[in-house]
């Protein structure tokens, strides 16, 4: 096995929808011998792209799952992770960029800085991950890349550079001209994999010497040797290379390469450049939270020989269990080893090894720091952390996102209930951002996620892969009720039915509470309600909360106070009392004015500050309250509380108005008071229902 | 709680103004060395406006929206304690309507980008602000144009603008009208200066002018240094 780990390098591609990455990916496994034919994504042939491993995404053309995938380039082994490019899916993007090292990020030469461009660099800035560019489809009608650069720089904030420069454009697109070696490269055969060096075309020549200087002057910013060398005229392609790495490792710069996959021109430049340039897995730092030691941060070696610590960050269903895909960030990992899940300190034996490629796999003996894997057999959850008992760490938590939308799903018949709770079970586990619980009023299933086309892929998955047919409703938003102002009550429960009666008095008063708990206050004197009745009284109130009298909805924030009463020494019992509590509440609630109370969230909108004003719009209209708005930059993060209600279909209407470039989070805010108008149509509503349930 | 703020809050220095106040179209500077509290006293400056149910709009160039929104919060509850008032949570929510933050971080402020969030929220969310915080604008790098440009745009939105400057203790520069670096060479643009220094008695603010009016030796108002409520008047 190749020790090597300076020639590792775990790379993700990722980019918007259509930039073409899974074609770039699956000419990168053409090339490094992984596949020996090439499939489109529409591939007419019907297979497809390698690495679109699920049926779903064959049909739609587009990637939702990652799959890991393993190459070697010119001593180097490569892992990489294909992702998705929608934004219902960046946990997707974002996990990937939690394992990877260094990233390529594909850009259409002719769409350009778009859409989802924006999410994924910006997620890519969050974990610090080095990367390269690659303008992609530069043969095709309108492909500009000098403009693509321009746009990186300027909407993205890269300080790009061309590595290279395109021999023809469009239709014409045929080569790149390499500004570092100063040579023209083309690629010949029948998927362009003969790389064939030539000189520089004479007309091209001074446009690659102005672009050179541009490059040199970049480069040299990172390196004295280079700069003083360039006054000396005595500039070698290692020093180059050496000034570029640097700066990119640093995130300073972003060198650019240009190409088209789908024509067979550049791949094999850019695979040079991933290897150049990209950082290996000893030239960044990850850290660990030591469990044992108040979680302290924990600065992890590539080690082979230290204690293992590995994260497992995808999960994948498949016909021989499940497969959990590791990287390994410390020590190493053998066929038949223990492991343990700091999770739960559950030991695990480590059955069968596997380097994955796509829907295949090869069989390995041990896997070392910085490799990425898979292991069969594992009861896990995506994001666990694994050691061999050595240490106890976890790896900092992934950013997981809350989800946003909510969906009430309903088996349409028996069987396809339990197939549901399988898959949902499943579902839960492979992504974090997908989320299922029973809703105990509604009695509804009600799963959520990170967008509307999220949830409805998991309904197709549903279909497809568990053959559980479910329907699909609009969830409800859990309301609540609450008193507004001070009422008296003064009860007598009394019931005579032979035997012995029942007989209990309480009085005093309900009232607003600071808290949206639920408060008792016992100011009985003189034992006029004996000590043991009390807690009946507390429980009668108490349970009345479940369901307030105003439309049935549970009820928050009451402060009761009991302070009178009377017993009769025969006919009282903890069950008179619970009785008269719940007499007594109602009693006085209709009289304390109860309102009826909405959640509110806390949405926080990130979008380019071009689309500030659309974006306040959009929160104004949905009775949002906008708290602040915070430029840095390119981009304005937007902080509201809206509605729950007003916020269904908000991911949709948010990406048509912002051309897919914001993205937003929502956490539970508090309960407020709905505007009187809606309660209006509320109580209607809740007396047509009552009326129509009593004919 | 508005009756015992504004007897108390620092801006009834300028209850002697002929325009009680900075007024419409009007840029004031408050001026001090760093730590003094700058940014307090200009919060005080706007839960004035606040409690008397205007609208404010916090321009920070340099803290974002969670650390100026908890710079409310402190202050809040401070007043509500000094004051010994009981309606907080009606207060909060006061606070919460009318008051917005701008935030621009990492030196992305620019005088274009606030016009165009001020019409932002004027049109899209009818937020139309009669006062606007300015705190971190470095008066030493900004020149007569950004002035005569904040003076446009109070003028437009007929709002007052309050602006924090820093002082240095090593810079003694005043000029012939007795108005400190670095507000010296702009300061015709400021219709009212205010000046707060250390004091053995609390923190010392003192006008250095006011709508152009001859000042006074009582033109001074002791704020205590914990509240900056107003303790000597």
């Amino acid at each position: 096995m190749d020790q090597d780990m300076r020639n590792m390098r775990n790379i993700g591609i990722s980019a918007h929808i259509d930039a073409g990455k899974t074609t770039l990916t699956e000419r990168i496994l053409y090339y490094t011998q992984r596949i020996h034919a090439v499939h489109e994504v529409k591939g007419k042939d019907g297979v497809g792209a390698t690495m679109d491993s699920m049926e779903l995404e064959r049909e739609r053309g587009i990637t939702i799952s990652s799959a890991a995938t393993y190459c070697r380039w010119k001593g180097h082994r490569i892992n990489i992770i294909d992702t998705p490019g929608h934004v219902d899916f960046t946990i997707e993007v974002e996990r990937a960029l939690r394992v990877l090292d260094g990233s390529v990020l594909v850009l259409c030469a002719v769409g350009g800085v778009q859409s989802q461009s924006f999410t994924v660099d910006r997620q890519m800035t969050r974990y610090k991950v080095p990367r390269l560019a690659f303008i992609n489809k530069c043969d095709r009608a309108g492909a500009n890349p000098y403009r693509v650069v321009d746009q990186l720089r300027q909407r993205l904030n890269h300080n790009a550079v061309l590595m290279q420069i395109p021999v023809g454009l469009e239709a014409d697109f045929s080569g790149v001209i390499d500004l570092v070696s100063m040579k023209a490269v083309s690629f010949q055969g029948l998927y362009g994999e003969k790389v064939v060096i030539d000189d520089i075309p004479p007309h091209s020549l001074a446009e690659a010497n102005a672009k050179r200087e541009e490059l040199l002057e970049a480069a040299s910013m990172f390196s004295d040797e280079l700069m003083e060398a360039i006054f000396e005229d005595r500039v070698t392609e290692e020093l180059i290379d050496g000034a570029i790495r640097k700066g990119t490792l640093v995130r300073q710069l972003t060198p650019v390469f240009i190409g088209s996959a789908y024509k067979n021109v550049g791949v094999q430049a850019l695979l040079d450049g991933v290897t150049k340039y990209l950082p290996s897995p000893p030239e960044v730092e990850n850290v660990a939270l030591d469990l044992d030691h108040e979680s302290g941060r924990v600065i992890l070696s590539p080690d082979p020989a230290l204690p293992l610590v590995a994260l497992a960050f995808k999960l994948e269903v498949t016909p021989y269990g499940q497969l959990t895909y590791l990287r390994v960030y410390q020590g190493s990992l053998r066929k038949g080893d223990d492991i343990y899940n700091t999770r739960n300190r559950k030991k695990i034996k480590v059955g069968r090894l596997v380097r994955m490629h796509a829907n295949e796999m090869e069989d390995i003996q041990e896997a070392a720091a910085g490799d990425i894997l898979a292991i069969f057999g594992v009861d896990c959850f995506s994001g666990d952390t694994f050691t061999d008992g050595r240490v106890n760490y976890a790896m900092t938590s992934m950013l997981v996102p809350d989800p946003v939308v909510s969906l009430a799903v309903k088996p349409r018949d028996t069987k396809a209930g339990g197939q549901m709770a399988k898959a949902l079970g499943r579902f839960v586990k492979e992504d974090p951002t997908f989320r299922t619980f029973v809703d105990p009023e509604s009695g509804e299933t009600i799963i959520s996620g990170m967008g509307e086309l999220h949830l409805e892929i998991y309904v197709e998955r549903m279909k497809r892969e568990f053959e559980a047919e479910v329907e699909t409703g609009m969830p409800q938003v859990a309301y609540r009720e609450a008193i507004s102002q001070r009422a008296e009550f003064n009860y007598t429960h009394k019931k005579q039915t032979g035997g012995a009666g029942q007989y209990g008095r309480v009085s005093g008063f309900m009232e607003p509470s600071e808290t949206e708990a639920f408060e008792f206050v016992n100011q009985i004197k003189g034992g006029v309600i004996p000590t043991e009745y009390i807690p009946a009284l507390e429980k009668g109130f108490h349970s009345c909360l479940e369901k307030g009298l105003l439309l049935e909805y549970p009820v928050l924030g009451m402060k009761v106070t009991i302070n009178d009463g009377n017993y009769h020494p025969v006919d009282s019992s903890e069950l008179a009392f619970r009785q008269a509590a719940v007499g007594a509440f109602r009693q006085a609630y209709l009289n304390a004015k109860p309102v009826i109370l909405e959640p509110i969230m806390k949405v926080s909108v990130e979008c380019p500050s071009d689309f500030q004003g659309n974006v306040m719009g959009s929160i104004s209209q949905r009775r949002g309250m906008i708290v602040s708005s915070a430029e840095d930059g390119v981009f304005t993060t937007i902080d509201a509380e809206v509605p729950l209600s007003e916020m269904f279909g908000y991911a949709t209407t948010l990406r048509s108005l912002t051309q897919g470039k914001a993205e937003f989070t929502m956490e539970f805010s508090r309960y407020a008071r709905v505007p009187d108008s809606m309660a209006e149509d509320f109580k209607k509503k809740h007396a047509d229902k009552k009326k129509g349930g009593k004919k | 709680m508005i009756m015992e703020f504004t007897q108390r809050s620092p801006l009834r220095i300028l209850l002697g103004s002929p325009e009680k106040g900075l007024g419409p179209g009007n840029l004031g500077a408050l001026i001090a060395r760093a730590g003094v509290g700058k940014t307090a006293c200009l919060i005080h400056i706007a839960f004035d406006k606040i409690l008397q149910n205007g609208k404010i709009v916090h321009v920070s160039l340099q803290d974002g929206p969670d650390k100026i929104s908890s710079y409310y919060n402190v202050i809040l509850a401070e007043l509500v304690k000094a004051l010994g008032l009981k309606e907080e949570r009606e207060t909060r929510t006061l606070m919460e309507k009318n008051r917005m933050i701008l935030a621009y971080l990492n030196q992305s402020f620019d005088l274009r980008r606030l016009r165009e969030n001020l019409k932002n929220l004027s049109e899209k969310t009818a937020f139309r602000a009669g006062t606007l915080i300015v705190d971190g604008l470095d008066f030493a790098k900004a020149g007569p144009e950004t002035f005569e440009a904040f003076k446009t745009l109070a003028k437009e939105y007929e709002a007052e603008i309050w602006f924090s400057v820093l002082s240095h203790r090593h810079i003694a520069e005043v000029n012939e009208r007795g108005i400190p670096y670095p507000c010296h060479e702009v300061d015709h643009f400021f219709s009212v200066i205010v000046q707060l220094q250390p004091a053995t008695a609390g923190i010392q603010m003192k006008l250095l002018k006011d709508h152009g009016r001859p000042l006074k030796d009582e033109d001074t108002v002791i704020l205590d240094p914990g509240t900056f409520l107003a303790v000597a008047l």
